[in-house]
C-alpha cells in the first residue's frame, strides 16, 4: 500500500497534535507547558498548510501559516515573561505548587 | 456622499494606544489618563455618524482584505465604548500612582480596538487575528498586579487555557479552508450547501470548544473566576461586561458560516444555556468574595443570552434573538456597574489605607451609613441583575422569556420556567449583599474607609441612571438590539 503524500503530512498533524494534548495533560512545569503550546501550535500549522494545498489554494495556506507563527510567538513571549514572574514571587515553576484560587 | 467612516472606530483607540504610552514613559504619567479618555471619546463620533449620516458606506476593503459593519458588529462597537469610556473614568483615580499606569492604559484602549475589530472582520483568518490580539492584551491586563501572587496565578491559568482553545479555533479554521477553499465568510456560506456534513459539524465542534474557552461555557469556565476576581476592578468590569460578550459574538460568527446546521446549534447553545445558569448560580450561591461572587453569576448571564439565541435558532423566534443582543447591552451596564462600585469599595477600603486584600461580603456591612451612593448604585446593579422590575435586567430577560413563550412549544417553554426559576435563586446571593449594606451595624472596614473620588462617583453614576432609564423604557435600545437579532438570524440564513 503507498501513502497519499498529503495523507501522511495529515497522520503527522494528527500525532503532534496527539503529543501535544498528551504533554498537556500531564505537564505541571510552566516552562514546559509553554514548549507543550508551541508544539499544539506548530501541528496546526502544519495543518493550515495541507489545508491550502488540499483546497488547491497553497498560497492562502502559507501566508495564513507565516502569520500564525508571528501571532504564537506574541503569546509564547507573554507567557514565557509570565513564567518569569512567577519564578520570581513564588520562587517555583511548578503549577500545581502555586495554586491558592479555589472554588 | 459615500464616506467610509466606521473603519475610524477601530484606528482611533488603536493609533491612541502606543502614543498613550510614549506620553505616560516621555512626559508627566497624569497626563495618559486625559488622553486615553479623549481617545475613547473621539471614537464615539464615527459610531454616532454611522446613525446620525447619510449613505455612510459599511464595508471597507484593502486588497482581499475586509472590514464590514452590520447589526452584530454595532452592537459590540457601542458596548464596547460604552464600557471602555465608563471605566477609563472610573480608573483615573484607581490606577493612579499605579508602577506602569501608562501601560494599563495603553492596553485597555488596544484590547478596545481590537474587540471592534473582532466585530467588523469579514474573513475567517483575519477574526482569528482579531480575537488573538484582544486576547493578549488581556492577558497582560489581568497579570496587571504582578508583584501579587494571585494574579499572577489566575494570569498563567487564563493564558494558558486560552492558548489551548485557540489552537482549536484554528484547528476549526483549517478544517473549513480545506473543505471550502475559501476563508471570506460569504462565500462559505454559500459552499457549505454543496458539501458533506461531517467535516464541517467537526469544524463546528472545535469553533464551540475553542471559542467556548472564551465565553465561559460550563465546563470550561475554569479560568474564568480567578481572572475576573483578581483583576484590577476596571479590567474586571471589561473582562465581564465586554470580553465574553466579545468571545460569544466571535462563536456566533464562526458558527453561523457554517450556517446549514442551525438547527442543531440552537438545541447546543440550549444544553449550554441551561448548564451555565444554574452551574453558575450554584457557585455564586456559596461564595464570601464579592468579586467572586460577580464573576460566577456572569456565568448564569452568559446562560441567558444563550437561551435567547437559542429560541431564535431553534424555532426562527426573532424575539429571542433580539433580547439576547439586548441583554448582552444591559449585561455590560449591570454587571460593570458592579464590578465598579465593588472596586469603588474596594479603593476606599483597602487601597487608600495600603492593605491589599480582597472584598468579603461581610466588609460591606453598613456601607450605606458612609457611603450612600456607592451603595445605592451597587444595590441597583444587584437587583438589575437578579432581574427585579422595573430595572433593566428584567426587561431583557422579559423578553428572552416571551420568545420561549411564543414558540409554543412545550419543551421550551419549560425552559423559560427553569430560567425564570434560576432567576429568584439568583436572588438569594444578590440579596444579602444588598441587605448587608443596608441593614447592619457598620463594621470595622468601612469605619476605616476614606473617600470615594468624585470620578468614580461619576462613572457609577452615570452607569446606574441608564440602568434605570432602559429599565423605564426599554424601547429606547430598539434601534440597536433589533438589527443586531436580525444580523444573528440572517446570518444563520433564517
Amino acid at each position: 500500500m503507498t501513502l497519499d503524500p498529503l495523507n501522511a503530512v495529515l497522520i503527522g498533524v494528527i500525532l503532534l497534535l496527539a503529543v501535544g494534548f498528551y504533554g498537556l495533560l500531564i505537564t505541571r512545569n510552566l516552562i514546559k507547558i509553554v514548549l507543550v503550546l508551541q508544539i499544539l501550535v506548530k501541528a496546526v500549522v502544519i495543518a493550515l498548510v495541507l489545508a491550502g494545498k488540499a483546497s488547491g489554494q497553497p498560497g492562502l495556506g502559507q501566508s495564513i501559516a507565516a502569520t500564525v507563527i508571528v501571532a504564537d510567538t506574541i503569546v509564547a513571549v507573554v507567557a514565557l515573561a509570565l513564567a518569569v514572574q512567577v519564578r520570581i514571587r513564588f520562587g517555583t515553576l511548578d503549577l500545581s505548587k502555586i495554586s491558592s484560587l479555589r472554588g | 456622499m459615500n464616506l467610509t467612516i466606521f473603519p475610524w472606530m477601530i484606528a482611533v483607540p488603536l493609533g491612541a494606544s502606543p502614543l498613550v504610552y510614549l506620553a505616560g514613559r516621555l512626559f508627566r504619567p497624569s497626563w495618559v489618563r486625559g488622553l486615553a479618555l479623549f481617545a475613547l471619546l473621539l471614537s464615539w463620533i464615527p459610531f454616532v455618524l454611522i446613525f446620525t449620516g447619510q449613505g455612510m458606506q459599511l464595508s471597507f476593503n484593502v486588497e482581499t482584505i475586509g472590514l464590514q459593519a452590520d447589526g452584530i458588529s454595532l452592537l459590540l462597537a457601542a458596548v464596547t465604548l460604552a464600557l471602555g469610556t465608563v471605566v477609563v473614568l472610573f480608573s483615573g483615580p484607581y490606577m493612579a500612582g499605579e508602577v506602569g499606569e501608562e501601560k494599563y492604559y495603553a492596553m485597555l484602549l488596544a484590547m478596545i480596538g481590537f474587540m471592534i475589530g473582532l466585530g467588523c472582520a469579514k474573513d475567517l483568518f483575519n477574526f482569528w487575528m482579531w480575537f488573538e490580539a484582544m486576547a493578549v492584551s488581556s492577558y497582560l491586563l489581568v497579570a496587571f498586579y504582578r508583584e501579587v501572587p494571585a494574579s499572577l496565578e489566575a494570569g498563567v491559568k487564563y493564558l494558558v487555557q486560552s492558548a489551548v482553545g485557540s489552537v482549536f479555533v484554528l484547528l476549526g479554521i483549517a478544517l473549513v479552508l480545506g473543505n471550502t477553499g475559501s476563508l471570506d465568510m460569504d462565500e462559505i456560506r454559500s459552499a457549505t450547501g454543496t458539501l458533506p456534513q461531517s467535516g464541517l459539524a467537526l469544524a463546528g465542534a472545535f469553533f464551540v470548544i475553542g471559542f467556548g474557552v472564551k465565553v465561559a461555557l460550563v465546563p470550561l469556565h475554569t479560568w474564568l473566576p480567578d481572572a475576573h476576581s483578581q483583576a484590577p476592578s476596571g479590567i474586571s468590569a471589561m473582562l465581564s461586561g465586554v470580553v465574553i460578550e466579545a468571545g460569544l459574538i466571535a462563536m456566533l460568527r464562526a458558527l453561523s458560516t457554517l450556517g446549514i446546521l442551525s438547527v442543531s446549534w440552537g438545541m447546543l447553545f440550549l444544553g449550554f444555556g441551561t448548564l451555565n445558569m444554574l452551574f453558575g448560580n450554584l457557585m455564586a450561591l456559596q461564595q464570601t468574595q464579592v468579586k467572586r461572587m460577580l464573576a460566577y453569576s456572569s456565568l448564569s448571564h452568559i446562560g441567558y443570552m444563550l437561551l435567547g439565541i437559542g429560541f431564535a435558532l431553534s424555532d426562527g423566534q426573532q424575539a429571542g434573538a433580539q433580547g439576547a443582543a439586548f441583554h448582552l447591552f444591559n449585561h455590560m451596564l449591570m454587571k460593570g456597574l458592579a464590578f465598579l462600585a465593588a472596586g469603588a469599595f474596594m479603593f476606599a477600603l483597602f487601597h487608600q489605607n495600603q492593605v491589599q486584600r480582597s472584598l468579603e461580603v461581610k466588609d460591606l456591612a453598613g456601607a450605606a451609613r458612609k457611603y450612600p451612593l456607592a451603595a445605592l448604585t451597587f444595590s441597583i446593579a444587584l437587583l438589575a441583575l437578579g432581574g427585579l422590575p422595573p430595572l433593566a435586567g428584567f426587561m431583557s430577560k422579559w423578553q428572552i422569556f416571551v420568545a420561549g413563550f411564543q414558540s409554543g412549544n412545550g419543551w421550551l417553554m419549560g425552559l423559560v420556567i427553569f430560567a425564570a426559576l434560576n432567576s429568584v435563586l439568583s436572588l438569594a446571593y444578590y440579596a444579602p449583599v444588598v441587605n448587608m449594606m443596608y441593614r447592619q451595624k457598620m463594621g470595622d472596614a468601612i469605619e476605616q474607609g476614606k473617600s470615594i473620588p468624585l470620578a468614580m462617583n461619576i462613572s457609577l453614576v452615570l452607569l446606574a441612571l441608564s440602568i434605570v432609564v432602559i429599565g423605564l423604557w426599554p424601547s429606547l435600545m430598539n434601534w440597536l438590539t433589533e438589527p443586531a437579532g436580525q444580523a444573528i438570524l440572517s446570518a444563520f440564513g433564517q
